[in-house]
């Protein structure tokens, strides 16, 4: 079993709902910790333990900055746990808008830039770190039930049903340097995002559809990350956690 | 409105027939999204044997308009 204790996690999107929650899961356990989110006010309001940077990871050169200042601070990173995305819909062909049916493309690649192009940036940048120091480190992506595909959801689909391909991928190609790669598949979770995104109604018919009849809470998202973390044996998964929705 | 178009609509947007009004337009209903109104639109064709032309089904946006466009295709809908 590896210990958390002194392992090096960065969490991207760290600043809120479930990114918050890992970080400071991770924390409890005796990990040092960095976060990087866009949100400056948020990150504000992050505990002086957290290390923080403010920056959009979408951008490659920025990301490979920060990246390499904190291995020079830190000297390795054994965890990165890819969480920042945004949930987004839009109809592939939406016939109330008559003036223009079909999805946005530009929307479209602007959703695959944060939900999938910055998992890539991310990932690249620190495996790298990663079997240059001989870190036997763990890449954790956050997916989503949705990358079965949901109606609704294309871009948020694709990049999520992508980000499980490169999961596996990386498990396979990174497996010689010991480096795990893992991915969580959460159903619905309470958070702000979820309750921002989806009605009352909507929440309760999903409810309903749940066999155990509620959300998931972040709690279970960060204890997902420490199984993955302390078992070193789970490589290439997609864990789901969804309360048996997708059964 | 007679209960069978009743029915097609509660179907559609989950809800009981009995909550289905004329009054109702697409701004009451939680669930009338653009995914539903394809469902509409397939469950209208079906119920009904009709087609709905392009115009028809971008103007699909209450209850009465959905009765009005199945009056216009010859559809019995009752009073
Ligand atoms: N909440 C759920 O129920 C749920 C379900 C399934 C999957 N997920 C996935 O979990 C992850 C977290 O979701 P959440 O609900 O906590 O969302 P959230 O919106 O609460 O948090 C996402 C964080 O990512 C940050 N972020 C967004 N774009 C960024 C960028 N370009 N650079 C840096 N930071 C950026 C945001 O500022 C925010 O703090 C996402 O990948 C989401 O797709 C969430």
């Amino acid at each position: 079993m590896l210990e958390i204790k002194n392992k090096v996690a960065v969490v991207t999107g760290g600043a809120s709902g479930l990114g918050l929650a890992i970080a400071q899961g991770l924390v409890k356990e005796g990990a040092s910790v960095v976060v990087l989110d866009l949100d400056r006010n948020k990150l504000d309001l992050l505990p002086d333990e957290i290390e923080k940077y403010c920056i959009d990871i979408t951008n490659y050169e920025l990301v490979q900055q920060t990246v390499d200042s904190i291995v020079s601070k830190f000297s390795k990173i054994d965890i990165l746990v890819n969480n920042a995305g945004v949930i987004y819909s839009e109809s592939f062909i939406n016939i109330m808008n008559p003036s223009c049916m079909k999805h946005s493309y530009d929307r479209f690649k602007k959703n695959l830039d944060i939900n999938l192009n910055s998992v890539f940036i991310m990932s690249s940048i620190i495996a790298e770190k990663m079997v240059i120091n001989r870190t036997q480190g763990v890449i954790i992506n956050m997916s989503s039930i949705s990358a079965q595909g949901n109606a609704g959801q294309t871009a948020y689909s694709a990049a999520k049903a992508a980000v499980e391909a490169m999961t596996k991928t990386w498990s396979k190609e990174l497996g010689v340097f010991g480096i795990r790669s893992v991915a969580i598949a959460p159903g619905f979770i309470n958070t702000e995002s979820t309750n921002h995104a989806l009605n009352e109604k909507t929440i309760k018919h999903i409810k309903s559809n749940t066999p155990l009849k509620r959300l998931g809470e972040t709690l279970n998202i960060f204890q997902s990350v420490k199984y993955i973390v302390e078992n070193d044996f789970v490589n290439g998964a997609v864990l789901q956690v969804d309360g048996g929705l997708t059964i | 409105m007679n209960d069978k178009v009743k029915e097609v609509l509660a179907e559609v947007f989950d809800m009981k027939s009995s909550e289905i009004t004329v009054g109702l337009t697409k701004d009451d209903i939680d669930t009338w999204d653009s995914l539903r109104q394809m469902d509409l639109v397939t469950s209208l064709e079906k119920e009904f044997d009709i087609r709905l032309e392009m115009m028809e089904i971008v103007s699909l946006d209450s209850v009465a308009k959905t009765v009005e466009i199945l009056k216009s295709k010859g559809v019995d809908v009752g009073d």
